[in-house]
């Protein structure tokens, strides 16, 4: 019916005025962020240019993400400012970057903290300085509006991501033992965030055995609950229950207490703190560096970056601990750093497409996608009007290994992706072509550190979350802890500042 | 001789104008759509001028005989050409038909003038001063027109009179013209008689037109949608029962002619009132011009700044007749600054700060308008008050979805403010409840404004009193991440339906 009456209204305007009706509008788009290019050059250990110049501060930052900056955010907030901070990208944030046209800013990949427990002291005292936590309550403004979080599935809409209607017994069942479960090992304190701060051997085995067994050793056969813990596992460890730790995976049902109040976001994401960060730190940070060497000498270390040496005394190694071997001369080679790669893409809406009579929510998961859904970045907005929006689209590619979905990533054109992207969306929203008129696309090889079977006990983690009390390395990022979220980043960020601080304070 | 017959091409072209003015306005008002009525018409009307410019050459004798009869036919059709509009919409189901078929016989005549008065004077002249002379009179009569039109004609007349009065002019000129022309023309005599008449029926016209136009209103409008659009933002009906006008916004009832009075006197007078030395009012929502209409019974008040989302919605209260009316023309008042913008950002980003603050927005129906319905949006909005300074809210029927009008209560305490809810009855919403809200105890006015209808001192602390069935309930406050709000009002209503 609908194709016919477009067919008609197209025959008869090109009888009238000799042109054919137009359906769908042009997208736009290209990659953006790009970094394959310069990770390769690493790789394959392409030659730079020797050092022209020499700077020297006590402490340089290698990486621009939230742990870099957070690091950075410690030392200036301890009246320390004599360090620099190199970001390979044109834009500092890491997994935090945002964008911007004249609709709205949004985010480029993290888009929320859930709202920190008592034990992410550091989250707390940032939130605090930011002004975000006031008098011991969180700005109303800063917390996810309502409505939150919507699932489709059987042809319509549900609150919230955890699958409520069309239930049989048996998954409510199942559904309702794991959350006793999740409530038990909650109860026992072992799962907390930062991880660090409560994991002990009590639970080592857990490690040793992938989630999905686990979920099969406590009898979850159920479809639905299968679902639900996949996309947790999906969307917060860019990996299948299958290739996760069980560990890992309990520990994200188990380290926060359930809580109504709803994460906090901003409508570029975890962009908004990035650009509180640089705010305060941008002084000390400098992007475009992308550093290819680091030697230590006797003094510390020297950094290589364009035609600059950076001698440094200290050295907080903020990118990504797969980068070491790459980076530092005689670093031994890692085993147990996985990282997962991951394709956000943020598309421009000219207009709001059907979403069969729902208002819309901030976040927006179909049931048996591939795909992890959307965010809206308006969502936060407090205009009462909005008729263009932009929606973060969110997908972790899971099936076969990171090195076949990273090949995957290089061999496929914008187009597939685009259509990928617009065939997924379809499925709910009819009418999406003819409300897009822009698709950008982010490709990450190693987009996050995946807790793989035996990642979060790894012994090769521990010994860089934990350096000898001489070393002037300093690692920190959210791999040290093994699951890739915000709240870790941060602690190791600051940590490493703080063991820094210590030092230099230790000596004079 | 010379600067009386350009005058007259000045006059002759101002009516033409007019006309075409008169019957795009007209089909806007009563059909819809300016954008297309006004394309239409003047492209209609323009097509005509040159098919009457074509058929000119066929006129050649009697030139001036036949140029003062089109002026006559010109005064007739025209000037009644309002009235005929408007009873052909209230009593035929052909209003398009006509409307354009006047049009073209209209733009037909006035196509003919121009090129008649050229021949007419063009041994007068040489033929290049008379191109220039006409031509130039010719467009400056349509300049005089098309400002007249809107600044005094509309607001001051209205439609079907100005269209007379332009009539009148018409025939004016052709009764003129046997004089001007008199040495070119025979039998002036009966020409004069036939102009006279003319101008004897417009001018009854003139006197009569309130009769013609109720006598079609009340056809157009009984019991009717008498305006529909979809703006950008909402979907506005006027509808009109008898003498009853009411407004709905999205289906939801915004106010009815017959009570309104009601309701803004209560949403205005016992906040306003108390406030001791009032100069700047913000209203917030109320594009209708009936809260500002109240506001500006209080002289020494300087500035009212009206902030309202849909500019179709100001302009329409601006400007239809039948809507100024009813405001007193509030929104044009030199005291009120219209801004068309969305509250909240507005209210965040603007640093002024008021004696008085109006908040009247459409009920919390969506999550949309529930954030203006929040501890956030309170508190940006207390950020404006001075240290005298209160705030009214419309919260909703206290009796039909009492949660939802205490909830709103709660949240407004809860954005650090005092609260003093009242309530009122208005028939066609049912009791109505708001919420005066300050820095500061309230302490209720020692004097009102005259020519209030509804309010009075007496009857002031009543409404203050809320009888058990509407009494308070212990409610959470709504906020941006919870909006119970939304949840609540949905559920109220629901239960009123059932």
């Amino acid at each position: 019916m609908k194709v016919g009456r477009r067919k008609f209204l197209g025959a008869g305007s090109a009888a009238l005025v000799g042109l054919s009706l137009k359906s769908d509008r042009p997208i736009a788009g290209s990659f953006v962020n790009d970094s394959f290019q310069m990770g390769h050059m690493l790789r394959d250990r392409a030659s730079f240019p020797p050092a022209k110049r020499v700077e020297r501060f006590p402490v340089v930052i290698v990486g621009g993400g939230i742990a870099g900056l957070s690091a950075a955010w410690r030392l200036r907030k301890r009246s320390f400012a004599d360090f620099v901070l190199l970001e390979m990208n044109p834009q500092a944030g890491g997994n935090a970057r945002w964008g911007e046209n004249e609709i709205t800013a949004y985010p480029w990949a993290a888009h929320y903290v859930p709202v920190p427990g008592p034990k992410a002291e550091y989250v707390r005292e940032l939130f605090a300085d930011l002004g975000v936590l006031r008098d011991g309550q969180w700005e109303e403004r800063y917390l996810c509006f309502a409505p939150q979080e919507r699932l489709f599935l059987y042809g319509r809409w549900q609150d919230g991501i955890e699958p409520a209607v069309g239930l049989t017994q048996k998954d409510r069942d199942q559904f309702q033992r794991l959350e006793d479960l999740f409530a038990k090992f909650r109860a026992s304190g072992e799962f907390t965030i930062p991880l660090e701060l409560g994991r002990t051997s009590k639970f080592q085995d857990l490690d040793r055995l992938s989630f999905s067994d686990w979920l099969q050793q406590q009898g979850c056969d159920s479809r639905l609950v299968n679902w639900y813990m996949n996309y947790a596992c999906r969307d917060d460890y860019g990996a299948l229950a299958k290739d996760t730790s069980a560990w890992a995976g309990i520990h994200y049902f188990s380290s926060r207490e359930s809580e109504e109040k709803g994460p906090l976001t901003w409508p570029e994401g975890n962009g908004w703190i990035t650009r509180r960060l640089l705010e305060r730190v941008g002084e000390n940070v400098r992007t475009n560096e992308m550093v290819h060497r680091i030697v230590e000498t006797k003094r510390g270390f020297s950094v290589f970056s364009g035609d600059t040496e950076f001698q440094s005394e200290f050295l907080i190694f903020a990118a990504p601990a797969f980068l070491a071997p790459y980076l530092i001369e005689r670093f031994p080679r890692l085993d147990d750093f996985v990282y997962s790669p991951w394709l956000t893409a943020n598309l421009t809406l000219e207009r709001l497409p059907d979403s069969r009579g729902a208002e819309p929510t901030w976040d927006t998961v179909f049931l048996d996608s591939p795909t992890l859904g959307y965010v809206d970045a308006t969502h936060q907005s407090l205009r009462t009007y909005i008729d263009r929006t932009v929606w973060t689209f969110y997908w972790s590619l899971v099936d076969g290994t990171p090195a076949q979905n990273r090949q995957l990533l290089l061999d496929k054109d914008w187009n597939y992706w685009k259509e990928a992207i617009l065939h997924d969306l379809e499925r709910v929203h009819s009418d999406i072509r003819q409300c897009v008129s822009r698709i950008d696309v982010m490709r990450m090889g190693h987009a996050m550190v995946r807790p793989a079977v035996g990642s979060v006990f790894s012994q090769e983690r521990l010994r860089l979350a934990q350096p000898h009390r001489d070393s002037r390395l300093l690692f920190a990022n959210s791999d040290l802890s093994g699951i890739s979220i915000f709240e870790e980043a941060q602690y190791h960020g600051v940590l490493a500042a703080q063991r820094v601080l210590e030092r230099l304070h230790g000596r004079h | 001789m010379g600067i009386l017959l350009f005058i007259s091409v000045l006059l002759v072209a101002a009516c033409g104008l007019i006309y075409e003015l008169v019957a795009g306005t007209l089909a806007s008002y009563l059909v819809g759509d300016s954008v297309f009525q006004f394309s239409t018409i003047i492209g209609t009307y323009l097509f005509a001028m040159g098919i009457g410019s074509a058929l000119s050459r066929y006129l050649n004798r009697g030139l001036v005989y036949r140029f003062i009869w089109i002026e006559l036919l010109l005064g007739v059709i025209g000037g009644f050409s309002s009235a005929l509009l408007m009873m052909a919409f209230a009593f035929t189901q052909g209003f398009e038909l006509i409307l354009y078929a006047l049009v073209m016989v209209m733009g037909i005549l006035v196509g003919l003038e121009i090129p008649l008065l050229m021949r007419i004077v063009r041994d007068r002249y040489q033929f290049r001063d008379v191109i220039a002379h006409v031509l130039t009179f010719d467009y400056l009569g349509a300049l005089g027109a098309s400002l007249l039109f809107p600044i005094l004609l509309v607001p001051r007349l209205g439609l079907v009179r100005s269209a007379m009065l332009f009539g009148l002019v018409n025939a004016g000129v052709a009764l003129w013209s046997t004089y001007l022309f008199s040495n070119q023309l025979s039998g002036a005599r009966s020409l004069r008689l036939a102009c006279v008449l003319v101008l004897c029926a417009l001018g009854v016209g003139m006197v009569e037109a309130r009769h013609i136009t109720a006598t079609a209103e009340d056809n157009i409008y009984a019991d009717d949608i008498i305006f529909a659009r979809d703006t950008r933002y909402q979907h506005l009906v006027l509808t009109r029962f008898k003498d009853d006008l009411r407004l709905f916004l999205n289906s939801h009832l915004q106010f009815s002619s017959r009570d309104e009075y009601r309701y803004h006197e209560a949403l205005i007078h016992p906040g306003l009132a108390a406030v001791a030395v009032p100069r700047r009012v913000l209203v917030l929502g109320g594009g209708d011009g009936l809260a500002v209409r109240e506001i500006l019974k209080y002289l020494q008040i300087e500035s009212i700044t009206l902030v309202d989302l849909d500019p179709e919605m100001t302009k329409l209260f601006s400007s239809h007749p039948m809507l100024t009316k009813l405001n007193d023309m509030s929104l044009l008042s030199s005291r009120v600054h219209v801004i068309n913008a969305d509250a909240f950002p507005w209210v965040d980003s603007n640093t002024d700060s008021f004696d008085f603050i109006v908040i009247d927005f459409p009920d919390p129906t969506n999550y949309s308008l529930g954030k203006l319905y929040t501890t956030a949006f309170y508190r940006a909005a207390a950020r404006h008050l001075s240290a005298q300074g209160l705030m009214v809210v419309q919260s909703t029927s206290p009796m039909f979805a009492r949660d939802s009008f205490w909830c709103i209560v709660q949240t407004v305490k809860q954005a650090g403010l005092q609260t003093f809810p009242y309530h009122v009855y208005v028939p066609s919403f049912g009791e109505w409840g708001f919420v005066l809200a300050s820095n500061h105890e309230y302490t209720p006015p020692a004097s009102l404004p005259g020519g209030l209808r509804f309010i009075n001192l007496e009857g002031l602390p009543a409404l203050f009193q809320f009888p058990p069935d509407m009494a308070a309930l212990p409610m959470p406050a709504n906020k941006l991440n919870s909006q119970i709000l939304v949840r609540t009002y949905e559920n109220d209503w629901k239960d009123i339906s059932h």
